[in-house]
């Protein structure tokens, strides 16, 4: 695995146009980097992505059947009990899952340790997918590559896939928080996506959504609500005044609520708890658990329901080493033993594998200055080269 | 590792176009009037398709045609004049509103069976040349016998009448954005 500098495409402004990023005079595009690039082997991806990302899908599948018998666990990830028959009845029905986003510490040497699983709401899905796609494209053609690369991402065409074998009746609602350009731009593209699935769609705000007499969800025009894709994580939608409602309103959604077992870090401790021992693993356990001592003095604590690294603490000899700040914590937090990122030319790049459908198909690279990556890690390209 | 087909995918990005929708759609035959006058008037046609098709398309009208709170947002909407009272009522028990139908379009049967499968069209306050479906979908600019999008001939869904919004989103409000 190398980081590589490599110039920018001279006509990156038109690209960002193009797909309505912001560019900005003399920095670029912000939080992408295409001044260095991550270069793999096809053996890297195949034997140490590839096969253990799709591996750990099936290991977060015995997890959630075991959620199913055994009551503690949704109790130890804090899930409120009124929500318990929501998922069981997701994973009973094989409510089927379109996306997410595995994140791994991983430096093309060893193993690649999983630091969490984004099953929800993972993010960066249009620059994994099509913008570091065209980068490659393009960069090749004006010779700024060597010839021959190739990059690990079939993303677009099996998603694509993926959605029209989804069982969507009629048309797709996609939902998510109006006010954050990033969010409604990878809800357009999914939108895009289904379109060219042959599915109808209508995008709209979370607060649009209407409940009538009935208790059936609705859309602005008063439309039922038949299949919602939402880009808004379970645990704020079980915090909130519909949560209750979803059971009878004859919704599906997309991902489905089992889901919301995986996106919590919570999984993290019950899979070690489950496969100890195995590669791809770390240690973890819940905070307060006493076998949590085994991790000794360098630890990472981390929120069960955090996002992009928020309220995220490592310590090292017992002493905090570095820490991010937030708003979460409340509900609890897991303690995981510390795997370093990487460290390329003082940058720290977390690496991304993207399963649609439940086969790894793609991968996204995010680099941060420091061990934690946080919202202003900038996304780097990568590409294949034997 | 299979390569996606890199220039079908560059060709439509290049493009701007991500999808079919703003591709080229199959067409089919319909017959559109703005009255029940005008389909009669039309030596093309024959009084019974005009005329059943006609009440067939009033009837869906009221369920199907999209349903707003006030006068004012409809009219927002559709535009001044252009709203009437909907037989619905809000569970609180106050008026609901809907546009007027500004036309009706039927399909052409198979087997030169005439036309059937009609439904209520409107236009809007700012599109007012173009037809639109109760499902908002283009039904075109042309009166008479003419050509439409597959999909635009879809049966107009009944619309709900909701008893309350925003039970979703709050924590968007309180804690941005919901990637992870």
């Amino acid at each position: 695995m190398k980081r590589i500098s490599v110039e920018e495409r001279p006509a990156l402004a038109e690209a960002a146009a193009r797909h309505e990023f912001e560019f900005q005079e003399g920095i670029g595009i912000p939080f992408w980097d295409e001044t260095n690039y991550y270069q793999f082997t096809e053996k890297q991806i195949d034997e140490d992505l590839v096969k253990p990302a799709e591996e750990i899908e099936s290991l977060c599948f015995e997890v959630v059947t075991r959620a199913m018998e055994d009551e503690t666990v949704l109790q130890r990830l804090g899930v409120a009990r009124q929500f318990w028959d929501l998922i069981a009845d997701s994973w009973q029905n094989q409510e089927r899952n379109l996306y997410g986003r595995m994140d791994f510490s991983y430096d093309g040497k060893g193993p690649a340790k999983l630091l969490e699983y984004n099953a929800d709401t993972p993010t960066t899905l249009y620059e994994s997918s099509v913008f570091q796609w065209e980068w490659l494209e393009e960069a090749e053609k004006n010779g700024l590559l060597p010839a021959g690369c190739d990059q690990f991402n079939d993303i677009h065409e099996k998603i694509v896939e993926a959605l029209s074998n989804i069982g969507v009746q009629e048309i797709l609602h996609l939902g998510a928080n109006r006010d954050i350009e990033d969010d409604m731009g990878t809800l357009e593209y999914v939108s895009d996506c289904s379109k060219e699935a042959g599915i109808m769609t209508q995008v709209l705000a979370m607060e649009e959504i209407g409940i009538d007499d009935d208790g059936r969800f609705t859309d602005l025009e008063e439309n039922l609500i038949t299949t919602l894709f939402k880009l808004y994580p379970w645990e704020w939608i079980f915090a909130e005044e519909f949560g209750t409602k979803i059971a009878s309103s004859g919704t599906r959604f997309i991902e489905p609520a089992w889901r919301s077992i995986l996106s919590n870090k919570g999984l993290l401790p019950i899979l070690w708890e489950m496969f100890e021992g195995h590669p791809n693993l770390l240690p973890t356990f819940f905070e307060d658990d006493p076998a949590a001592d085994s991790l000794g003095e360098d630890y990472v604590r981390k929120p069960l329901l955090g996002r992009q690294g928020s309220n995220v603490e490592i310590y090292r000899d017992g002493d905090l080493l570095s820490s991010k700040g937030g708003p979460y914590g409340q509900e609890g937090y897991i303690l995981q033993a510390f795997d370093p990122l990487p460290n390329f030319s003082e940058r720290y790049p977390l690496v991304g594998c993207w399963l649609i459908a439940s086969k790894a198909v793609g991968m996204g690279i995010r680099e941060d200055g420091g061990l934690i990556t946080g919202a202003e890690a900038n996304f780097v390209p990568h590409l294949i080269l034997d | 590792m299979k390569r996606w087909n890199s220039v079908s995918r560059v060709a439509l990005i290049a493009a701007g176009v991500l999808c079919v929708s703003a591709c080229e759609e199959p067409k089919v035959d319909v017959a559109t009037y703005q009255t029940l006058q005008q389909c009669l008037a039309d030596i093309n046609m024959v009084r019974s398709d005009c005329e059943k098709n006609h009440a067939a398309a009033r009837k869906q009208h009221a369920s199907v045609a999209p349903k707003f709170a006030s006068a004012r947002e409809c009219e927002e909407e559709f535009g001044r004049a252009r709203c009437e009272k909907a037989p619905q009522t809000t569970s609180g028990g106050g008026s609901m509103f809907m546009p007027l139908m500004m036309g009706y379009m039927m399909g052409s049967m198979i087997g030169g069976r005439g036309y059937g499968n009609a439904q209520p069209l409107y236009r809007t306050r700012k599109d007012p040349g173009t037809f639109r479906t109760a499902d908002n979908k283009r039904a075109g600019r042309s009166v008479g016998r003419t050509q439409v999008a597959k999909s635009s001939t879809a049966r107009p869904t009944a619309k709900r009448s909701s008893r309350s919004r925003g039970g979703f989103g709050s924590s968007g409000r309180r804690f941005g954005s919901a990637a992870t």
